[in-house]
């Protein structure tokens, strides 16, 4: 479906799930898009939606439409789209409940313990499904469905830099102190968001992450 | 490196601006840039500046530069009062100073914001193609804060000439007691309901005190149909959301770049200018936009201005 949001833009909004899936078939289109349409002058895919800024100048909806309309069903009904191939981004993760105030309860309300979550977040390889928020902030998929949990009823003022949380079947690390709602299971080393360009430019759409496993005293290292 | 002119008093919130960052939106930075986009461009069209180089955005008043060299500067806004070691100059112009003269930017009676244009542009540093600040966001040094007491300033061609240029009366924007906002509707909107949507345009809204550089919000009736809680979705400029307690709000230049709340369209981009000077209590009302007429007043304002132009 598209929609025209704004005099220069248009969103397409694919029916596909939004997952790993669904974010490989918006990035087809969003190469397609910038292939086509003219002095197209920014893109943001997320989920299962594309957002197309154009330039006044060259703007022409019943084209943006014509165009973009038949290569989003061929996005939608083509074969699954492998997510792309680059090296995933691998982040260190401390499973440690004095890092991560909601792993006990997570642990206990899935039964699996502490170490079963620990195991089963850090052994997936997430696709970036979205990147906004915050700056650096990704929303991560699909965490393995027996660990996924709704986020909190209600968000804490105040999350620490690092922490590793989960909201439904989507995982993602704040990259910035501020205040959230995902459950949080786990930390990594802040040092890792000091640098402000290393911090927004880690995670984009359609790129993978691992988390690789490290213990207080490998994360107490990195801090320091 | 000596400064060529000194931040003696800041005032409540003064930022370094330019037209904002395209690259980086993808990643989740905000667009930032001049709240009002006129009045920042007509500042180094005085001047003879680029369209986009930096310059100080003033809130309010409470302002006052101190200059180091003999040099030039252009003043364009609403909301303060600028005068030169006490003698009042007037905005929308450029004015002379000597070293040692001191500019102050005091309180106004109406709008919000005043741009100060150098020769040149401020001569910092960027950061994603943009030497606009935004606090929020964390970005090194003056390009993640407000300017400080005492901080110092060199722009990046002090010897620049430039005659005592004065916009016409006519094309400086008028203060006005109320906005016309353009609405393009999209995004959520069908999912609201008729009664909803014709509120929208029949109610008189009006500019909320918690408004700032990412959003203007807007008190008035609670709309109390369509959806809450949504998968982000990317917004556009001025993109119109509706929170929690059922009042939209007008997103701003420091908008996010994706949003989880039911959205009924976007604002005129251009409308967005005098929003950015409309002081709390300000009375909105939003008529139903032709997107055809809101392209070609963007063509003229980018050719004008020289800005965005076609790159094949």
């Amino acid at each position: 479906m598209i929609t025209f949001p704004g005099p220069v833009s248009a969103l397409l909004t694919l029916r596909v799930s939004a997952d790993r899936d669904g974010i490989a078939r918006v990035l087809s289109l969003e190469r397609f898009a910038r292939d086509v349409l003219p002095d197209v002058r920014a893109t943001i895919p997320a989920f299962n939606r594309l957002l197309i800024e154009g330039s006044p100048h060259s703007w022409d909806p019943d084209e943006v439409e014509a165009l973009l309309t038949a290569a989003a069903k061929e996005c939608v009904l083509g074969a699954p789209t492998e997510p792309e191939t680059g090296d995933p981004v691998s982040l260190p993760v401390c499973y440690d409940p004095e890092l991560a105030p909601d792993l006990e309860d997570l642990a206990a309300g899935t039964g699996l313990g502490v170490e079963e979550v620990a195991r089963l977040h850090s052994s997936t390889t997430y696709v970036v499904l979205a990147t906004g928020f915050a700056p650096g902030f990704a929303y991560l998929g699909d965490l393995d469905a027996r660990i996924a949990m709704p986020r909190l009823p209600t968000p804490r003022r105040r999350v620490e830099v690092g922490s590793v949380g989960i909201a439904d079947r989507r995982t993602g690390i704040y990259p910035a102190a501020g205040p959230g709602g995902w459950r949080l299971i786990g930390r990594v080393p802040s040092a890792l968001f000091a640098d402000p360009t290393e911090r927004i430019s880690r995670f984009r759409a359609g790129g993978t992450v691992r988390f690789r496993r490290i213990d207080r005293d490998a994360y107490e290292a990195e801090c320091a | 490196m000596s400064p060529h002119g000194v931040v003696d008093r800041p005032g409540p919130f003064c930022t370094i601006q330019d037209l904002g960052r395209r690259a980086g939106r993808r990643a989740g930075l905000a667009p930032g840039g001049a709240m009002d986009q006129r009045a920042y461009l007509w500042a180094n069209r005085l001047l003879g500046n680029d369209p986009g180089a930096p310059a100080l955005e003033v809130t309010l008043g409470g302002f006052a530069l101190r200059f180091a060299v003999a040099t030039v500067v252009a003043i364009t806004g609403q909301g303060c009062v600028p005068t030169l070691d006490g003698v009042e100059t007037g905005a929308w112009r450029t004015v002379r100073a000597q070293p040692g003269q001191q500019l102050r930017l005091g309180y106004g009676s109406a709008g919000m914001r005043t741009y100060l244009a150098f020769p040149g542009g401020l001569d910092v540093a960027t950061a994603f193609g943009s030497a606009s600040a935004v606090v929020r966001d964390g970005l090194p040094g003056l390009l993640g804060r407000r300017i400080r007491p005492g901080e110092p300033l060199r722009w990046r061609a002090p010897d620049h000439w430039c005659p005592i240029r004065r916009l016409p009366d006519q094309l400086i924007p008028a203060t006005t007691d109320s906005l016309t906002v353009p609405l393009v509707t999209g995004y959520e909107w069908l999912d609201f309901s008729s009664t909803d949507r014709r509120r929208v345009f029949d109610a008189i809204w009006a500019v909320d005190p918690a408004s700032d550089r990412t959003a203007t919000r807007l008190a008035g009736p609670a709309l109390t149909t369509g959806p809450r809680v949504l998968d982000s979705t990317p917004l556009v400029d001025g993109t119109v959301q509706v929170t929690g307690d059922g009042r939209p709000l007008v997103f701003m230049r420091d908008r996010p770049t994706i949003g989880g709340y039911a959205k009924l369209g976007s604002a005129d981009p251009i409308a967005l200018d005098a929003l950015a000077q409309a002081r709390p209590g300000t009375p909105v009302r939003f008529v139903r936009a032709e997107p055809d007429v809101l392209r070609t007043a963007l063509i003229r304002r980018e050719s004008f201005f020289g800005i965005g132009a076609p790159r094949r």
